[in-house]
């Protein structure tokens, strides 16, 4: 399985993203996701949230989920960005790709990962009023 | 020993500080540096319950013996995405 992880300040560019995407023949299925930080956080109006990570275990972390996806799913590849630093209000702070032979694949290994990362990769957010 | 201690997220205004080294007995575990870390952080004491532990990077539960070296981390629940 193929991955590509960027963790970055750098604003997340999804058309050059996609403009990248390769996928062999034989897949079927691209799932891709975008999160957008809301205007909102626990009711409260805000401007933008500021991303913290611990970055060489989120990058260990990210591997070992890596692992485990290509263990349980035929994914040909995945490639993962997350923005740290302060993202703005309806900038996207995570884009997710998973390709994959089949749509159940695809979107089962791209829920499972985007899921596990929350719990388990040491990145964190403080709002900003 | 001496362990190196490392704060993320609020854990870093409870304590008032990113690092620290606490000095332990040999066959000191991780529950036992939380017990002494608490007495020195009380608001982090009460933040037990929800901590999150990792040596070098990999999470380890309170069971874990610290070695010579070992760099810790502490820090709450994970938000990415």
């Amino acid at each position: 399985m193929k991955r590509q992880l960027t963790i970055t300040t750098e604003r997340i560019d999804e058309a050059a993203l996609l403009s990248k995407r390769k996928m062999s023949d034989g897949m079927g299925a691209v799932v891709s996701f975008l999160g957008v930080v809301r205007g909102t956080e626990e009711e409260r109006v805000i401007s933008a949230i500021e991303y913290e990570a611990f970055l060489r275990m989120a990058e260990h972390q990210f591997n070992l989920l890596f692992d485990q996806m290509e263990k349980r799913w035929p994914i040909e590849s995945v490639r993962l960005v997350h923005r740290i630093g302060v993202v703005q209000v309806n900038e996207p702070s995570l884009w997710v790709e998973v390709v994959g032979p089949h749509r159940n694949e695809a979107f089962a290994a791209s829920q499972w990962l985007i899921d596990e990362m929350k719990r388990v990769v040491p990145i964190w957010k403080k709002p900003r009023a | 020993m001496d362990i190196a201690i490392h704060f993320y997220s609020y854990f870093k205004e409870l304590t008032g500080c990113s690092r620290t080294i606490e000095t332990v007995l040999p066959g000191c575990t991780i529950g036992d540096l939380l017990k002494q870390l608490a007495t020195r952080f009380p608001k982090l004491g009460a933040m037990q319950n929800s901590t999150l532990i990792a040596v070098g990077v990999d999470y380890q539960d309170r069971s874990y013996v610290l070695q010579n070296g070992d760099e810790v981390s502490l820090f709450p629940p994970v938000q990415g995405g």
